[in-house]
């Protein structure tokens, strides 16, 4: 029970820390926004309960502070200056999460740590919270969502002697809205039960000022805490959603399924073939083929379903950056801010968590190597505090990640002294800036000759892009002298359902991305003009190349030069090129996936995907092909 | 007197006092599978209320007095459906 409590307190836990970091930073810049205060409160509030029902005790504590403080805010104290304080007590929680994470238990240093940050929380002592709020108690809990004065009455145990009704002074109260009667002490033994002897707790909620609330319990003011519930927050802004957790490899279960039923599927368009060809076949084939349309349109939008119930928002990952860059700065003794936009943004559940380490070391590097020192900031006349900015967005199908930093770019000269110092590239070699810089990628470069301890742990920049092709995708580096340096990597928003030409080339048969075929076409061997090593036909008045796509991919057909030829006519890098192939086959639509291991670096090969006998094809890239 | 019984049904009629908290504790003990009919009643007392409350009765009925009919006895029954043992 504790663990499985636990396991959904790391989850809902990072959730709230988050959210509580992102108020924050936005109130610590200024914004006067009682919403985003609402939001926070709420966050540390929750984060608090968990801690406490699972026995965090310093978590707890250290929480509850900040949870008062936050209350005292929220009724109009100002207190802009405990933000750092709050700032850190939500990293610290985080960093704590990471500790349960790994080891299930807070770190022997917790009461400590916890101490140090009351004490901060605590500030200069010149802000006071009203006494009301002051206990253990604000009533949130109780009325959530609710508004007005929350009301918690404990009469004295003697009330009933003293001639007191404690419920006909809660009666008296105005504009009661909410009211909970409830034992103080549970009774266990009826036999012994004392009728006269008050053991009640009231709570109420009253809409009424507190003013009004405080004058009708004045008689009894030392028996009651009354709290101030701020109006509930306005939810237009994010509409509440229905959700439910469900665990990943379940969904990806789900979308292997539903993987193989478009193989499956597939299967189906070359029996109602076979049928139609049958002699008095026809009438059924047509009948098997009208129905094979209506489940192509079916598992097309299961799979397009399964394909969004992958999806998830960046943000969740994009929160467990502030603190580590954070923590990166002060190693590195730079002023730098983070900024993150784009977190709404949803990428399929895979490229999400491939993309902690390769981002992680990104932004270390801009705050290593790509911010310049203060002192080296202010002689430039750049404000000290660096900025590092995080984005993310989506241009069609592909998400655009960010990371770009107003730091002195970076240096092409030293970039290439370095490059030629390792050997990577000949002295003389003729290189563009852009391709100069891009050379950071390769394996063994590092442009600092002593290793850093932030960003030098035997990582480079060459990891980042493995990671990112690894995730289907592409990285690159846009740096301007003195601005600043961007990061950019684009991956593929999901898997997507390729609509694929398939072709055979001897024994071996390729699957082709359908977009770039243009017709196909038949060719009479006699027709052939030869080119060089290679030939051409011309189609409608315009000569194009023809490649034999067997030898292209590395295979040893030998065509057979007399009849006519199958071509495919494809574009390939802005152009149109023959591909000669022995067969067409046939159209499928299937689920192409990134090479991986070994294959990975293939050339021309997109990736792969099942064909309908459930046997792998090799889908190509038909420009890489070419280079 | 404010409290008859009938059966397993206890009534309270009228004003209930503080000093009628110690017969219904009494009633309350003697009759565990009681249901307490509350549409006579006019007040109650807290010391009343505590006893419905530590011998968990159920409750019955709509009393027409405004406070009763919108606050205390629908707060007595969610403490009656939170307290009960789960099943």
């Amino acid at each position: 029970m504790i663990d499985e409590l636990l396991a959904q307190f790391l989850v809902e836990g990072r959730e709230q820390t988050l959210e509580a970091g992102v108020e924050l930073a936005a109130l610590h810049r200024g914004a006067r926004d009682p919403a985003r205060l609402e939001r926070c409160f709420r966050a540390v509030h929750t984060l608090k309960g968990s801690a406490d029902l699972l026995g965090f005790r310093p978590m707890g504590q250290v929480l509850h502070v900040a949870e008062d403080l936050l209350g005292a805010l929220r009724n109009g104290e100002d207190g802009a200056a405990r933000f750092p304080a709050l700032v850190e007590t939500i990293d610290q929680v985080d960093r704590w999460l990471d500790a349960l994470e790994v080891g299930g238990a807070l770190p022997a240093d917790a009461e400590t740590v916890a101490a140090r940050l009351i004490v901060h929380l605590g500030g200069d002592g010149e802000t006071q919270t009203p006494r009301a709020l002051a206990s253990d108690w604000d009533g949130a809990g109780l009325f959530t969502g609710r508004s007005g004065v929350a009301i918690r009455y404990t009469p004295r145990a003697d009330s009933y002697f003293s001639g007191d009704d404690p419920l006909a002074v809660i009666a008296a109260v105005p504009e009661l809205a909410d009211l909970r009667v409830s034992l103080a002490e549970p009774v266990n033994d009826h036999v012994l039960y004392d009728p006269f002897r008050c053991n009640l707790v009231i709570e109420a909620l009253s809409t009424a000022d507190l003013s009004r609330v405080e004058a009708a319990l004045r008689l009894v003011r030392d028996q009651v805490a009354l709290a101030t519930i701020a109006p509930s927050v306005p939810t237009d802004a994010e509409p509440a959603r229905r959700t439910v957790r469900v665990d990943a490899e379940r969904i990806d279960h789900l979308a292997e399924l539903a993987d193989q039923l478009v193989v499956a599927k597939g299967g189906l368009a070359e029996l109602a073939d076979q049928v139609e060809r049958l002699v008095g076949g026809q009438a059924l084939g047509l009948a098997l083929r009208a129905r094979r349309l209506e489940l192509d349109r079916l598992v097309e939008a299961l799979h397009t379903t399964v394909g969004q119930a992958r999806m998830t928002p960046l943000a969740p990952l994009f929160g467990r950056f502030p603190r580590l860059v954070r923590e990166t700065a002060a190693a590195l003794g730079k002023p730098v801010s983070l900024e993150i936009a784009g977190g709404e943004v949803e990428v399929d559940k895979a490229v999400v968590d491939g993309l902690f380490e390769p981002l992680l070391h990104v932004l270390r590097n801009a705050a290593d190597h790509g911010v310049e020192s203060a002192e080296a900031r202010s002689a430039a006349g750049k404000p000290a505090e660096a900025t590092i900015r995080l984005s993310a967005r989506t241009e069609g199908d592909q998400v655009v990640l960010e990371v770009a930093d107003d730091g002195a770019g970076v240096d092409p000269a030293r970039v290439r002294a370095r490059a030629e110092a390792r050997g990577l590239i000949a002295v003389d070699a003729v290189m563009s800036d852009a391709d100069i810089v891009d050379l950071i990628f390769r394996p063994g470069f590092s442009t600092r000759d002593t290793v850093s301890a932030v960003s030098g742990r035997g990582v480079g920049m060459d990891a980042v892009r493995a990671g990112v092709t690894r995730l289907g995708g592409q990285v690159e580096v846009e740096s301007r002298a003195g601005a600043g340096t961007t990061v950019r990597m684009t991956l593929p928003i999901r898997a997507v359902l390729a609509k694929l030409m398939v072709v055979a080339c001897g024994a071996e048969r390729f699957g082709l991305p359908l977009e770039s075929v243009v017709e196909v076409a038949r060719v009479e061997s006699a027709s052939l003009i030869p080119i060089r090593a290679g030939h051409a036909f011309v189609l409608r008045d315009q000569v194009v190349p023809l490649i034999e796509l067997g030898q292209a991919v590395g295979g040893a057909s030998s065509p057979d030069a007399s009849g006519p030829r199958r071509v495919v006519v494809a574009w390939a890098d802005g152009e149109l090129v023959g591909f000669a192939v022995d067969a067409v086959l046939s159209r499928t639509d299937a689920v192409v996936r990134p090479m991986t291991g070994l294959l990975a670096g293939a050339q021309g090969v997109v990736g792969s995907t099942l064909d309908a006998d459930g046997a792998v094809l090799l889908v190509l890239d038909l420009a890489e092909l070419l280079a | 007197m404010n409290i008859i019984r009938d059966g397993d049904v206890i009534a309270l009629q009228g004003h209930c006092r503080v000093e009628d908290a110690e017969p219904l504790a009494a009633l309350l003990h003697e009759s565990p599978g009681a249901t307490l009919d509350v549409s006579a009643c006019e007040s109650l007392h807290s010391a009343v209320v505590q006893a419905i409350l530590a011998f968990g009765v159920p409750i019955v009925g709509q009393p027409a007095e405004p406070f009763l009919a919108s606050l205390l006895i629908p707060a007595l029954a969610r403490s009656a459906t939170a307290g009960r043992p789960k099943v």
